[in-house]
């Protein structure tokens, strides 16, 4: 039972991280009704932008010495002090990083949203009107324009990048075991979670989320309701892009960076479709069972066969369900 | 355009090479193909081996995404599975089937399996439009490399390391060299490329095509979306097993990365570039995504030397070049290369009058 | 224009009888009521009708009629056999022919080829004798492509146009193509879906006779929609009027057009 608990908590954290990268695809497919097969070199492109803020620029001579390592007296003098393992030690180890953090998630936001604003000008908006196919083969094109360039770009071997929150060991007895998490990884969860209501209620509730909404209801119409679309698919490929940045910058922190970053894009297609498409909390939910569900596999089956539980939960359920668990079937008009 | 041509039965009228010139230009293709098998250059042969496998993988998908409307984002999977299928059978079967006849039973057997998991992951695809293919596909993808690398299946798929293959036996005839067994791609490229053209002209392609421009449509003439769907599914997996199992006679050894995602982007790009729902488009592609990295190969290596680190800048530099290059097509020229040809073409019927 | 008559129709004709029974049909989506209890038969060989105001759940009637919609209630039965839940692919092999409001042609495809589609279930080449095309593929293309040239092409004058795609047709030739298609499935009932909208008066003339003549070569029994009065009043033998998805009225032409309930429907209250 508590090793039960123990892969469901891990599945659930990961889960939250499916749904943060999720909300970037949803939202471009509810503004312009095109899935972002890219999605995933995005966020790796996030998390590169991360590593260059938070790693490289403060590794560079010419940055000044508290960008890379923050270490006031009154810091060392507690620091030094303290046994190892402490959860004080921890959050001074955060507090040290936290300049070259804050650069890091800044860099990467700002990048990522320009990014983002690139692909939507150059690539998506002369499409715009025409095939909603040619505008997603766009998307794959990308796939391998982005993968490319990152590796070219990044060229250098991929340190380590530092942990966003403090990461200090938590333990606590459930169900008559211990249970066994890290500080930061209950931070990620809260950020992704936090992040998906923050959009999902700007989506629900503002002016620029109701313009987003009555774009996919019929492009034309809002147009000639005064809604400025291309704006509006402006916004929706740079609210992916900036999500995209947290979620990579989250997961160089968990699982490294490499160009394989961007397959997490495609897992969270699956997710994606599982939930409905379009459908908010169906993706939630998705998101959740997928990441359990992987961590229950790890348990069981070995890492390995965790890989593919996204996939096989995909072609499953929509032969159960074709438009995935919470999507709304089109009435069609003939 | 002209619509009037002097015909005198129905017969002659649904002729495809209906003109001297397309006559002449398939037998001069034919002469030329053969030529080349004889005395081309080894390093030609090669790339145009290449050529010919994609080829055949790229008509597949062309009767599924240019016929039939519907996009798979995981052909390779079916290309890894005639590979690795020829290659298992021919394992196992060895001693018990005598070996000039082995082909003849693996071949089609790898196919049969590739059109089988075919169906199986069209299924999703018929009771939703669009995407949830592309990404069901996928899906498949990732799923079908995954077990081929699995261990425990290892003993008979080799595992991540790969697998040797055989080298094919025709009747007594062994084809253990790039020429023979560029000739034996040339001969089945030719006719898969034929077989999907004849497909489309009967009610078979037309039921295709009627699904892709408008599915109610077809449904009212009788169409049944299942049973089409399925079997423009089934059709594209087996053209892509045929083409895996060459492949694997064709190379010593495969590798279960061969046949990931990028090779199933590699097949639809060669179609977009090439020229969706056309029978040359598949060729023209081909020929482009073949080409290109060869070209950048030479290039690179003209201008940077042999060194280690110029290959690692080669790789992705081919990589981006590929992405522009789909990117490029679908915003400019979106009916790919044949459109370009057609229009060639069309201008040089109508010289020395107008143009258009 | 031909005149060989085909067998198959003129025989039901001379069988007579209900080839098409609408009973008791209900259509909701969510909560709008498109049909509440429609009940009407159309006879073999005879142009039966439908009319009324925007919105009165006609092209909904068609739908459920050729099989798009799933009635919450009520029977669709074509010969004696209740054909409600069969999907629209099996109901056109049965011998259910329609068009559609806005011309539902396939663009991409030439006149022929469109026409061609309407031969398919009379088809039965498969995969492999297609792959092969010559052969039996071939001897049925050309038998179909000589059907098809002497029933559907020549009898609507359609000739010139035949190598043409879609695209390149005035919409009245487009209405005509798409006629041709529903013939060449040998339809037994003709579903036709406002034929002449948005045609002028001499193409709704051409249409009128065309359809006419559909029915007198090859007996086929014609349903029809449209909002062209002089021509519903002209051509149909009966006629079934809805109003907000009820059956207000139905009858001969002259039965109809002086019930009060249509003439409410159309002017609004009698004053």
């Amino acid at each position: 039972m508590g090793q039960f608990v123990q892969f469901a908590i891990n599945g659930l954290m990961a889960g939250a991280i499916y749904a943060l990268i999720a909300v970037g695809i949803v939202s471009v497919y509810k503004a312009t009704k095109v899935v972002n097969f890219a999605h995933g070199y995005l966020i790796m492109f996030g998390a590169y932008f991360y590593f260059t803020f938070a790693v490289i620029v403060p590794g560079q001579p010419w940055a000044p010495a508290w960008l890379a390592s923050w270490q006031p007296g009154w810091m060392v003098e507690m620091r030094g002090e303290l046994p190892m393992f402490s959860p004080v030690a921890a959050v001074l180890d955060w507090v040290a990083n936290l300049p070259r953090i804050l650069l890091g998630l800044f860099g990467a936001l700002v990048c990522n949203a320009i990014l983002g604003r690139i692909i939507e000008r150059v690539l998506m908006r002369p499409l715009m009107g025409q095939s909603i196919f040619a505008m997603i083969m766009v998307t794959v094109g990308l796939i391998s324009i982005l993968s490319g360039a990152a590796q070219l770009i990044w060229t250098a071997d991929a340190a380590s990048v530092p942990y966003i929150a403090p990461n200090m060991p938590i333990r606590f007895e459930l169900f008559g075991t211990m249970i066994f998490l890290f500080g930061t990884d209950l931070v990620n969860m809260a950020v992704a979670l936090l992040l998906f209501g923050g959009i999902v209620a700007f989506v629900k509730f503002t002016k620029g989320g109701i313009a987003i909404r009555a774009t996919a209801e019929d492009q034309s119409t809002a147009y000639s309701m005064g809604i400025s679309v291309p704006k509006v698919f402006s916004r929706a490929w740079v609210l992916a892009s900036t999500t995209g940045a947290i979620a990579g910058a989250i997961l160089a922190t968990r699982n490294g960076i490499s160009p394989s970053l961007g397959l997490f894009g495609f897992s969270v297609l699956a997710i994606v479709l599982m939930g409905g498409l379009d459908s908010y909390v169906g993706v939630l939910i998705a998101a959740m069972v997928v990441g359990v569900l992987e961590a229950m596999t790890q348990w069981k089956m070995g890492g390995g066969w965790a890989e593919i539980v996204p996939y096989v939960t995909v072609l499953v359920v929509l032969v159960w369900r074709p438009h995935g668990l919470m999507g709304q079937k089109e009435v069609e008009r003939i | 355009m002209i619509n009037a041509n002097l015909k005198s039965s129905y017969a002659a009228d649904e002729r495809v090479l209906n003109n001297r010139y397309k006559q002449a230009f398939v037998y001069a293709t034919i002469l030329g193909l053969a030529l080349f098998t004889l005395f081309g250059n080894d390093y030609l042969i090669l790339i145009a081996s290449q050529m010919g496998i994609l080829l055949i993988a790229v008509v597949g998908i062309n009767i599924l995404t240019g016929y039939t409307g519907l996009v798979s984002l995981g052909h390779g999977a079916f290309v890894a599975i005639g590979a690795y299928a020829v290659t298992i059978f021919g394992n196992l079967g060895a001693g018990v089937i005598p070996a000039g006849l082995m082909p003849f039973i693996s071949v089609p057997l790898a196919v049969a399996l590739a059109a089988a998991v075919g169906v199986l992951v069209g299924l999703p695809s018929l009771r939703v439009k669009g995407l949830y293919l592309a990404v069901a596909t996928l899906a498949a993808n990732f799923i079908v490399i995954f077990l081929i690398e699995e261990d425990l299946f290892a003993p008979w798929t080799g595992g991540m390391v790969g697998i040797n293959t055989n080298v094919p036996n025709l009747l007594g005839w062994e084809l253990d060299t790039k020429r023979e067994m560029f000739g034996l791609i040339a001969v089945v490229g030719l006719v898969s490329l034929l077989a999907a053209q004849n497909l489309i002209r009967t009610r078979i392609g037309r039921a295709f095509i009627a699904i892709r421009d408008r599915d109610y449509s077809a449904e009212i003439l009788g169409i049944s979306l299942l049973r089409y769907k399925l079997m423009s599914f089934a059709l594209s997996a087996a053209y892509c097993g045929l083409a895996g199992a060459l492949f694997a006679y064709f190379y010593a050894r495969i590798l279960p990365e061969q046949f990931e995602l990028a090779l199933s982007l590699n097949l639809v790009a060669a179609l977009i570039i090439g020229g969706m729902g056309r029978t040359m488009g598949p060729v023209f592609g081909v020929i482009i995504v073949v080409m290109v990295p060869e070209v950048i190969k030479v290039l690179f290596g003209a201008l940077a030397g042999d060194s280690a680190g110029a290959g690692q800048l080669r790789a992705p530099l081919q990589q981006i070049a590929f992405g522009v290059l789909l990117v490029l097509f679908l915003l400019k020229e979106p009916l790919g290369i044949n459109q370009i040809v057609d229009r060639i073409l069309r201008a040089a019927n109508r010289w020395p009058f107008a143009r258009g | 224009m031909s005149s060989a008559p085909r067998a198959g129709p003129k025989q039901l004709l001379h069988g007579g009888g209900r080839l098409l029974k609408i009973e008791d049909l209900h259509l909701s989506f969510g909560g709008i009521k498109a049909l509440q209890g429609v009940n009407f038969e159309a006879n073999a060989g005879e142009i039966t009708g439908v009319i009324g105001p925007n919105g009165a759940g006609k092209t909904s009637l068609f739908n459920a009629i050729s099989g798009f919609y799933k009635p919450d209630r009520g029977r669709v039965s074509f010969e004696g056999q209740d054909i409600t839940t069969l999907s629209p692919d099996k109901r056109a092999a049965l011998g259910l022919a329609r068009t559609f409001q806005n011309i539902a042609l396939f663009r991409g495809m030439t006149v022929l080829d469109n026409i061609k589609l309407g031969g398919h279930t009379r088809l039965n080449t498969n995969v492999w004798q297609a792959l092969r095309y010559f052969g039996a593929a071939q001897k049925a293309e050309l038998e179909l492509r000589r059907e098809i040239e002497e029933q559907v092409i020549d009898f609507l004058e359609i000739d010139h146009i035949r190598k043409y795609p879609i695209t390149m047709l005035p919409y009245g030739l487009q209405k005509r193509v798409e006629l041709g298609r529903a013939l060449a499935m040998r339809p037994r009932v003709l579903l036709l879906d406002e034929p002449v909208a948005g045609m002028n008066r001499e193409e709704t003339a051409d249409m009128a006779r065309f359809i006419l003549d559909v029915q007198e070569q090859f007996g086929t029994t014609i349903l029809l929609v449209e909002h062209d009065m002089h021509m519903v009043m002209d051509i149909c033998s009966r006629i079934v009027v809805l109003n907000f998805g009820q059956q207000i009225a139905s009858g001969t032409p002259e039965e109809v057009s002086k019930n009060p309930a249509v003439i409410e429907a159309y002017l609004g209250a009698a004053a």
